[in-house]
């Protein structure tokens, strides 16, 4: 009989932090193509290939922007050991408010100012819908994780009865879709690519400002803490519920400011039903939060990766789904390595006959 | 009257195997984030094996088979290693989306190709079928209910939950009563999402992935704090709930988005419910679920 026994480094492995994700991402890999070959006949080496050429896809820059602020976001929460699992949702409330500016409101003939307050607006909705998760993890103890997953359908059926009803536009060939926003209010793109500099500027300003807050403040401080150790707050008289809804709403805010420049920047309009045309930020971002291990400085690599693999699942689609299923596939199987692998810097494994 | 009752059956059956199955889990102190993937999952599976042989028993059986593994599976890891489970669920949530729908989008154009009609291969619904959908189920949440608390499976379970390293230390061997909590929970999961295509939908949709009825179940377990017959009442006012959606939605005037909201906000408000009100004292969930369970003793 063979028995595995895990025992405690006494110190975890060098480079850890730059080693793991590595392996994650190569098992993960391996074991992708293992089900894909085993189910679709996909080989090993098309599906490297596939992926190579997704690392120079045109659009690559786009997601990767769209996937740092995303992860941003989520290295935030993760920080605090709140599982905001439901960025797809803020994604999709501030991309709802963003809509809302550039099509209906008395802004859309100020360009600058309907971009700016589009922005703002996003954020705060992204916040409001994180903060409802929020309250509910601090002060009714109901797991965030269901809350935010929940959230999220919620968000995209609010979206959807906007979309079928009184934002249905006009100029849609018979699509149930919104009217596009004219192209004065669109983000500007950076050469030739898909990515714009609106994003570019947010992703920087975002990344090192949440940096800062991690790093030098008083709120980055609890938030660290209460991933670590929520007593030490709990005996520093700090009040931990109110430091969970503080940590998810920023979060939120991020991920309500991602909806925006999708929007502008992106899809110039909402299609119905949302579900199916959303690109699926929101998961993804999770998987860039956990392969940068927490450090806001990898997250654009993680970035990088990730929508390597994103464009990699839309270029082998397998069923007219946009590639969503290679998508998951994907997704899961680098996350489940990750998960595993993790606990190699900690503890190694030996084996016993 | 009775017709309507008897109508929400399939839908009742789906909802309640799952939760029992997942508080079943649950109460051995896993904590179980992988359910709405391995809903997907099980679904798919039972569609597969059910077109390819045009017997829906053998769809039923290859759901439970493989949902099980898949259960054994994730028990194995969040007990053996000192992982998190969350984590780990999460990831296994993603890939039974995917797997799900890599099975079942070939069998999907198979079925179609072969002209085969979904009443070739789901159940036939009669009302004593129906009957039957209501009455197995609540056989079952009772076994469940005495295997948890008269059995010395149960009683290792339980221990399990409320605190591993002590029930180690009695005596209980944690990894071997978690897989088999995992195996018999998520057998049931399976043969829950088997009903989902099998007599519910009658069909699979590659689109059955957004509907995040997975996440349904786990509120309607969380909020009857896992108990067997609990669970069949929210299982019963769920499954009322999204049956009638659209009845509800014609008597009202509300819209459909509005409608398919309806079960999520009732989800959310029942789990908050359930932990501020003395529910949670009285049915409190398992101490240590969700922890993670390594023993230094390991060291050796």
């Amino acid at each position: 009989m063979i028995h595995l026994i895990v025992v405690k480094r006494i110190k975890p492995i060098p480079f850890s932090g730059f080693l793991i994700p590595l392996i994650s991402l190569i098992t993960g890999l391996l074991l992708s193509g293992i089900i894909l070959y085993l189910s679709s006949g996909i080989s090993f080496i098309d599906l490297m290939a596939t992926i190579l050429t997704a690392f120079r896809s045109p659009t690559v820059v786009k997601d990767t922007l769209i996937l740092t602020l995303v992860g941003i976001s989520l290295v935030l929460a993760f920080t605090g050991a709140v599982w905001n699992i439901g960025s797809e949702g803020q994604i999709h409330m501030g991309m709802m408010v963003s809509a809302w500016t550039a099509l209906f409101s008395a802004l859309a003939d100020i360009p600058i100012l309907a971009k700016i307050v589009g922005i703002l607006l996003a954020a705060i909705l992204g916040a409001f819908w994180a903060f409802i998760a929020g309250v509910l993890r601090a002060y009714a103890k109901v797991d965030e994780v269901p809350v935010t997953l929940m959230l999220n359908y919620i968000a995209y059926y609010i979206l959807d009865m906007l979309v079928y009803g009184p934002w249905r536009g006009k100029r849609t060939w018979g699509y149930i879709r919104t009217d596009e926003i004219p192209k004065i209010l669109r983000f500007q793109r950076i050469l030739n690519t898909t990515a714009t500099w609106e994003a570019l500027i947010l992703v920087i300003i975002t990344g090192i400002l949440v940096w800062l807050l991690l790093r030098y403040t008083t709120i980055g401080l609890r938030i660290r803490v209460l991933g670590s150790n929520p007593d030490i707050l709990r005996s520093a008289g700090i009040s931990v519920p109110l430091t969970i809804v503080m940590a998810l709403t920023l979060s939120g805010l991020i991920s309500g400011i991602v909806g925006s420049v999708y929007f502008f920047g992106d899809t110039y309009r909402l299609s119905y039903p949302l579900e199916e045309h959303t690109a699926n930020y929101g998961y993804l971002g999770i998987l860039v939060a956990w392969l940068s291990m927490l450090d806001i400085r990898a997250v654009p690599v993680a970035a990088y990766i990730v929508s390597s693999l994103r464009i990699s699942g839309t270029l082998m689609q397998i069923g007219g789904l946009g590639g969503v299923e290679t998508m998951f596939v994907f997704i899961g199987s680098v996350l489940l390595t990750y998960s595993i692998v993790r606990i190699f810097s900690e503890y190694s494994v030996k084996i016993r006959f | 009257m009775i017709d309507m009752i008897l109508e929400i059956a399939p839908v009742f059956i789906t909802y309640y195997l799952v939760a029992l199955g997942h508080g079943f889990f649950e109460k051995s102190g896993v904590l179980n984030l992988a359910i709405d993937g391995l809903f997907i999952v099980a679904a798919s599976v039972a569609f597969v094996g059910a077109v390819y042989t045009l017997n829906p028993w053998v769809g039923v059986l290859s759901a439970a088979v493989i949902t099980a593994l898949f259960g054994v599976f994730l028990a194995y890891v969040t007990t053996k290693f000192p992982v998190s489970h969350g984590a780990v669920g999460l990831s296994l949530m993603f890939l039974g989306y995917g797997i799900g729908l890599i099975f079942g989008i070939p069998a999907n154009f198979y079925a179609n190709s072969q002209r085969i009609k979904s009443a070739d291969y789901t159940f036939r619904i009669t009302p004593d079928v129906e009957v039957m959908m209501f009455i197995i189920p609540i056989i079952i949440g009772f076994l469940l209910l005495y295997i948890l608390n008269y059995t010395k499976l149960g009683a290792s379970i339980r221990a399990a939950g409320e605190n591993p390293h002590a029930a180690a230390a009695l005596g209980v061997d944690v990894l071997r009563t978690r897989l088999i909590a995992g195996a018999i929970g998520y057998a049931l999961i399976g043969v829950g999402g088997a009903f989902f295509t099998l007599a519910w939908r009658s069909g699979w949709d590659p689109k059955i992935y957004l509907l995040g009825y997975g996440w349904l179940a786990f509120a309607i377990s969380l909020s009857a704090g896992r108990h067997p017959l609990v669970t069949a009442i929210n299982a019963g006012i769920f499954a009322t709930l999204v049956k009638y959606q659209y009845l509800i939605q014609t008597t009202t005037g509300i819209s459909t988005e509005v409608a398919k909201m309806l079960p999520f906000i009732a989800a959310i408000i029942a789990m908050v419910i359930f932990n501020v009100t003395p529910l949670r004292r009285i049915l409190a969930p398992p101490a240590s679920l969700g922890k993670i369970y390594y023993k230094e003793e390991k060291t050796v």
